[in-house]
């Protein structure tokens, strides 16, 4: 065996090994991203020129506690448990939205959806729609105080919104670029090495620890939710 | 809160239009900020002859020479030396700025940004958005002489980075040959009784808006977000060949593939046109299909068989704009469920109205207000020609995200208001391209013929994000240190 492929194999195997992990995280990685900190990417869909794509969009919205104890975790649930009803009702007459449920992950109360169109429209419909039942649940996350009552700040809370809702990783690996160089005010088109981009997704998760991965499956894609109710004689 | 404000306070483009023959856009940088401020409190002020005067809301008997209004966008605001904390304070659309929104306005392939003539390939240059309206361009040319002096010389205060010259056509038309200008929002006015439709807050920042409950952000200090409101400035080329081949070629096509008297009853061309065969009859049936009006601005909803031009059934206007009778059916009409007009039509789709649509909450809470003229030479279909020509516009309400793009992304472009059109676009102005495009035209017997196949008529070839402050914040800028 030649020293050379040796030496490749060696290189290859280094992942593996614990005191190169150990140099990867405590050591490279920091001193990349104190060099070349990545700005948070926002959070939803991006607008798409296809049609078809500007329907079933995902929202993941990740809203921090206040209170992260057992009990303040408890109050979320009550929160949501006695406004349920009227949150879906509402949902309902915003007449975009496929399916909607809330799920208690750690500190956070997240709100994970299925809607047609605009993410601010539908975040704007909502409010207006449900606004005043919605602050019950904003009045017990982090942050949420200044944007109570919503309807009277609904821009900011649509900011917010944008702000925590998870970034969706883009389905083809290599749109990370444009999506950095656009939020780093960068030209479109700026040249990358395919190689850096492993390196680009690991700063980026420092910046966005938590994400969505692509966009997701649909079923019977390019079908809004009224087109389903619908063909479905269930009046939309 | 609600009070109706102080007219002199307003620029006077937002709740009336001047009606006026010309008007010029000048695109301006500012170089200097303390000359561009000393212009600023001059144009208040009103009474130097060296600077057009601001034109106020003011009612007025008689208009001044040249009507003067402008514009600032982001950029602009902070040449002008506007803090940080209340930079940061407006809306994340209008921050952002029209190119960064582009792909929610359908500014793509041939609209994208990218491809946008000097001064809006620089948005970063575009500060000011200055309007002047006169009835003779040699009005236009003294005002545009005094911002020229105070752009040049020992002010150099602007940069002036380009001009866009408009002009009304004859009949309130538009390139396409539409009547145009026919439904604005009416602002509830006390002093007005009988106009009650829209409320301020939908052209106005600080009052009540159609939503109930919802207010609009207004920026800080309330010295300059309150009585200011946002315009939207688009410079659209409209292909006026491509929308007459394309005329032609539907006609064609309807004529050897469908029955059609399913579109046009027997004998009916000569009610749509006096010397029309059968062919140019479906043309103007799928123009104004396509329009939601008829090409003389009958609505299609009003009268689904033929235009109502020069007829007393309609309530046309005045020559002074004012309607003859109580009621004006050019614009008093609501689509309801038995409609003939398309949904997907041009009309619907910005403004559906009273009629059902997704959003239940959203009728009526997206209106603009549209100040817009012709611009390139006059069109002539038997003369070809490859002048640019179209629309310069200023679409004006009170929330950037909440009316324009709201309208542009999810109803212009789209069709997610009613099921029956979603996933496609505005068949006049929307990003279309042929291998995807199509668009239901309504049969006379309830049904449905679709047309595919048509191109993008409608570019967009510039524009800018822009906030209308009231006068009191045109004097706080002036006065920024």
């Amino acid at each position: 065996m030649s020293l050379e492929s040796r030496f490749g194999r060696y290189v290859d195997a280094l992942p593996e090994k614990a005191w190169f992990k150990f140099l990867a995280t405590h050591v490279v990685v920091p001193y990349w991203n104190w060099g070349d900190p990545k700005p948070k990417l926002p959070g939803g869909p991006r607008p798409s020129t296809q049609p078809s794509e500007n329907v079933q969009r995902m929202m993941n919205l990740v809203m921090p506690l206040a209170d992260t104890s057992s009990l303040g975790r408890a109050k979320a649930v009550m929160a949501i448990a006695q406004n349920a009803e009227e949150i879906f009702a509402g949902l309902d007459n915003v007449g975009t939205v496929h399916t909607a449920r809330f799920v208690i992950l750690e500190d956070n109360l997240c709100m994970i959806s299925v809607y047609d169109g605009d993410f601010s429209n539908y975040i704007r419909d909502f409010i207006e729609t449900i606004g005043s039942v919605f602050d019950d649940v904003m009045s017990l996350v982090k942050g949420g105080e200044v944007l109570i009552p919503t309807a009277q700040n609904v821009d900011a809370f649509i900011d917010w919104v944008h702000e925590h809702d998870l970034f969706q990783a883009p389905d083809f690996p290599t749109e990370l670029f444009a999506l950095q160089d656009e939020r780093a005010g960068r030209k479109r088109g700026t040249p990358h090495e395919l190689r850096s981009l492993p390196r680009e997704l690991i700063l980026q998760l420092q910046a966005n620890r938590n994400l969505s991965l692509g966009g997701g499956y649909r079923a019977y894609p390019g079908v809004s939710a009224a087109q389903v109710r619908s063909r479905f004689g269930m009046g939309w | 809160m609600s009070q109706f404000p102080d007219l002199a306070e307003l620029q006077g483009n937002i709740l009336h239009g001047y009606r006026r023959a010309v008007v010029r856009h000048l695109v301006l940088e500012v170089v200097d900020r303390a000359a561009a401020q000393r212009f600023l409190a001059a144009s208040i002020a009103g009474d130097s002859s060296d600077v057009p005067a601001i034109t106020r809301g003011t009612i007025l008997e008689k208009l001044p020479d040249v009507c003067f209004n402008l514009g600032l966008t982001y950029e602009g605001l902070r040449a002008l030396g506007t803090p940080a904390t209340h930079l940061a304070s407006f809306p994340t659309e209008f921050v952002e700025g029209m190119t960064r929104r582009a792909a929610k306005l359908g500014d793509f392939g041939a609209s994208a940004p990218e491809s946008w003539p000097s001064p809006f390939d620089r948005p970063e240059r575009v500060h000011v958005v200055a309007t002047l309206y006169a009835d003779k361009t040699a009005s236009l040319d003294r005002a545009t002489e005094q911002v020229e002096n105070f752009a040049a010389g020992s002010h150099s205060a602007f940069a002036v980075a380009g001009v866009r010259d408009g002009r009304n056509l004859d009949g309130n038309k538009v390139i396409f040959g539409y009547r145009d200008s026919i439904s604005q929002p009416s602002i509830r006015n006390d002093d007005i009784p009988d106009r009650v439709r829209d409320p301020l807050g939908t052209v106005l920042l600080g009052y009540p808006t159609r939503s109930e409950g919802i207010v609009f952000r207004v920026p800080t200090p309330p010295v300059l977000g309150r009585n200011g409101t946002f315009s939207v400035f688009r410079v659209l080329a409209q292909d006026a060949f491509g929308f007459e081949d394309y005329l032609d070629r539907a006609a064609d096509e309807l004529i050897a593939d469908h029955d059609v008297d399913r579109l046009l009853a027997p004998g009916a061309e000569k009610r749509i046109g006096s010397d029309l065969t059968q062919h140019g009859a479906l043309r103007e049936i799928v123009a104004a299909q396509m329009c939601g009006r008829w090409r003389d601005g009958t609505p299609y909803a009003v009268s689904p068989d033929w235009p109502l031009s020069g007829s007393t059934e309609l309530g046309m206007e005045e020559s002074d704009g004012t309607p003859p009778g109580s009621r004006d059916l050019r614009n008093d009409f609501d689509y309801g469920p038995t409609s003939r007009c398309p949904v997907g039509s041009h009309m619907r789709r910005v403004n559906p109205r009273g009629g059902l649509i997704v959003q239940r909450i959203a009728n009526h809470t997206r209106r603009l207000v549209r100040r817009g003229m012709t611009y390139g030479p006059d069109f002539d279909p038997a003369i070809r020609d490859d002048e640019e020509r179209g629309l310069l516009g200023h679409f004006i309400g009170a929330n950037l995200g909440a009316q324009f793009e709201a309208v542009m992304c999810d109803w212009l472009n789209l069709g997610l208001h009613h099921p029956d059109i979603t996933g496609s676009n505005d068949p006049l102005i929307g990003a279309n391209q042929p291998e995807t495009s199509w668009f239901d035209l309504t049969a006379r017997d309830g049904g449905a013929i679709r047309l595919r196949g048509f191109p993008r008529f409608v570019t967009t070839r510039g524009g800018s994000y822009t906030f209308l402050p009231s006068l009191p914040a045109l004097s706080y800028l002036s006065k920024l240190p």
